[in-house]
């Protein structure tokens, strides 16, 4: 067993939410250990002083001078996590500062996340296995190429995919819905095997990722079983062939969306919503469905129409179609509504998520709600800036996953 | 979820810190030791932490108090002495609870003085200090005399 | 003996008057104690389960943040029970249950609002302040009743 990997904890109360425990568990499922930066009490009043952010909350003073602590190198760690109550407006601004100026001023991978009372271990176990894999596994990450024939499974919430790769070229794709998660798997898995035209056991490596990527990685016996939020944004910059320098991956979900600014390859900062389907690409799906298309003539159809036509009073999946529903009855137009739906998504995801991280360009899209072309154009015209699509963008995290696995290669 | 099971349930704990020129804390710890009578003591930085029957606890700390009276201060904790919980060992830092004795500990030297003072005058006497919610509002002979001083 | 709420609520310094002066300090001690010595379901590191925060919800709606009703639910029936109230009104390094600024201004509002015998105080800061502080306490817990 390797040494755990020491997570600072910065936080304003998670102990009296309830939620320490939570915490403490889910850092503990990925082999991290939760440890509060030591300091004295004029260190706290020197550092808070010094950095400037006249907050009033003492907890969030102690919080300040903790991760300044933590940036000058007089407390050693491998990670920080930032958690502070949701709704309260001041701890938002240090959490936010706090991340960023943590980002920007040493070399410490840091998540965080604004907790309730029902906040649980699950919730917070992608975020902390993302940060423990940028503190232990940076050597992995660096990885550029990949090597001999790999296959990467991810294993996602709505579909399933698979991406057999080699000497570093995609040759075999597959995709379906996720219905049963081992048998979907199974299906692309061979559909893409026999795309590559190689036979199974030719395969030297083998990475999954997505929800099922514990019960997947298990089934197929695979050398890397990874979160969504490392190995999307490693494939991202891989596809779009920006692995060098900073950019941003957006990647609008099924179940939910992640936004992650990456340096070299190594994701930096990271935000994951899943609340609600109302800015998730289901609710495209409802849309699609409601206009009578398939949800790959959504985009094309959204292109052609104007979202400002349309009245959406509502980001939510109900209520948000009903708005549609009423706009058609009203006269809008297929091509207005389509719009509308896409700018309501992508402008949600905006106002929600990528507002806690620093946009840095190129700002690359993937996941399948990237091929909607109305989405893309939408998040751009929100962003102000021409958005990448890679090709095989739907194929994200199997090619992530598939590059990341040839890592392992040379240990067999 | 794991169940949870109190250990010692129905005693109490306090903390006792000393500030004084007179005493140390291991000193005081040793007299504790002397009359603890089943009374759990540790040591800290700063005093003792003691744990046992509320009687019995009373009891230490009545008997205590009297070694250097204006210069031991006792507070009740929720936690066992040395709960690893919330032990520095543990946690990496210490617990937030603990830097605020720190700062108050900077303040008891000023309240030893006040506690020497009341022995031999009655409080009654004194002044009372600034009430804190009375916004003070600007003399209006300080007023005129800054309007004089004003340059033309 | 009278109920003494002190604020704040982690303060040796009240505590110790108060019970030195012969009356109860309400402190946030006690109320952490009662949740350490109960059995449940195990919540580290002060066995405040995600309940609490619900139980607050009767001092501060739902839209107030779980921290401070979490801290709510140690605070509120301390307030409600209390006879008296001394309230240091410069405690701002006062960490841990007192550390949300939130929490703090809303339990100096409901002490206020309940009209039980107040003193407001700020922290000494010197030896003429710090007979003056503890005269008034003594003066003030005397005025309660109990011992001289």
């Amino acid at each position: 067993m390797t040494a755990p990997v020491r997570i600072a904890q910065l936080s304003c109360g998670p102990e009296y939410s309830g939620v320490q425990q939570e915490i403490n568990e889910a850092a503990k499922a990925v082999n991290g250990e939760i440890f509060f930066p030591d300091i004295a009490l004029k260190d706290i009043m020197q550092n808070f002083n010094e950095f400037g952010l006249d907050v009033r909350s003492p907890d969030l003073k102690l919080t300040i001078a903790r991760a300044k602590a933590l940036v000058d190198g007089r407390v050693d760690a491998d990670a920080v996590f930032i958690a502070t109550c949701f709704r309260c407006a001041e701890a938002a601004i240090v959490r936010n500062e706090l991340r960023r100026y943590i980002h920007t001023s040493s070399k410490l991978p840091v998540v965080s996340y604004s907790f309730t009372e029902r906040t649980t271990a699950g919730t917070l176990l992608t975020r902390m296995e993302a940060l423990t894999t940028i503190a232990r596994r940076r050597a992995l990450l660096a990885r550029e190429t990949q090597q001999g024939i790999t296959l990467g499974v991810d294993s996602g919430s709505s579909t399933t995919k698979a991406v057999v790769m080699k000497d570093n070229k995609i040759v075999g794709t597959g995709w379906q819905p996720t219905t049963e998660v081992l048998k979907s798997a199974h299906d692309v898995i061979e559909h893409a095997i026999k795309e590559a035209g190689i036979k199974r056991k030719e395969v030297e490596a083998v990475g999954t990722t997505g929800y099922g990527r514990f019960l997947v990685g298990k089934e197929i016996n695979a050398d890397l079983i990874q979160e969504e939020l490392t190995v999307n944004s490693k494939g991202a910059v891989y596809l779009a062939d920006k692995q060098h320098g900073p950019a941003t991956v957006i990647d609008i979900g099924g179940m939910d969306n992640k936004a992650i600014t990456v340096q070299d390859g190594i994701p930096g900062t990271f935000t994951m919503g899943g609340i609600c389907a109302g800015a998730s690409g289901r609710f495209l799906e409802m849309t699609a469905k409601r206009l009578g298309v398939d949800i790959t003539e959504l985009g094309p159809l959204a292109m052609k129409g104007f979202s400002e036509q349309v009245p959406m009073n509502s980001y939510c999946i109900v209520f948000g179609t009903q708005s549609l529903v009423n706009a058609l009855a009203a006269g809008s137009t297929r091509e207005d509504v389509a719009a509308a739906a896409c700018h309501s998504v992508a402008e949600q995801v905006f106002e929600q998520q990528l507002q806690e991280i620093d946009i840095k360009e190129p700002v690359i899209m993937v996941g399948g709600t990237s091929l909607i072309e109305g989405l893309v154009h939408a998040m751009g015209g929100l962003l102000q800036t021409k958005i990448l699509v890679p090709k095989y963008s739907q194929y994200i995290g199997a090619v992530g996953s598939s590059l990341l696995a040839s890592g392992f290669i040379k240990d067999k | 979820m794991t169940e949870y099971a109190p250990k010692n349930p129905g005693s109490v704990t306090k903390y006792i810190v000393v500030e004084s020129p007179n005493i140390t804390p291991s000193e005081l710890a040793i007299r504790a030791y002397e009359i603890s009578q089943g009374v759990i003591i540790k040591e800290t930085c700063f005093g003792l932490a003691i744990n046992g029957t509320e009687e019995e606890v009373d009891r230490l700390i009545a008997q205590l108090r009297t070694v250097d009276s204006d210069h031991i201060f006792i507070k009740d904790r929720g936690f066992l002495p040395g709960d690893p919980r919330r032990c520095r060992a543990n946690l990496g830092g210490a617990r937030p609870g603990f830097h605020g004795i720190e700062f108050e500990t900077t303040v008891l030297p000023y309240i030893s003085t006040g506690l020497e003072e009341l022995r031999t005058r009655d409080a009654e006497g004194i002044p009372a200090p600034q009430n804190p919610l009375d916004r003070k509002k600007l003399d209006v002979y300080i007023l005129k005399k800054l309007i004089e001083t004003q340059e033309p | 003996m009278a109920k003494v709420f002190i604020y704040p609520t982690t303060s040796l310094i009240l505590s110790d008057l108060v019970a030195r002066y012969g009356h109860t300090p309400l402190s946030s001690a006690i109320a952490i104690r009662e949740r350490i010595q109960t059995a449940g379901i195990e919540s580290i590191p002060l066995q405040i389960t995600p309940e609490e925060p619900k139980k607050g919800l009767r001092w501060a709606a739902v839209e107030v943040p779980s921290g401070v009703r979490g801290r709510m639910a140690l605070y509120g029936p301390m307030i409600d029970t209390c006879d008296a109230a001394i309230i240091i009104n410069d405690a701002d390094l006062a960490f841990g249950c007192m550390g949300c600024a939130r929490t703090n201004e809303l339990v100096k509002y409901l002490i206020r609002q309940k009209n039980v015998p107040r003193l407001d105080l700020n922290y000494p800061k010197n030896e003429k302040e710090g007979i003056q502080f503890v005269a008034a306490i003594k003066r003030f817990l005397e005025t309660l009743g109990g011992k001289k």
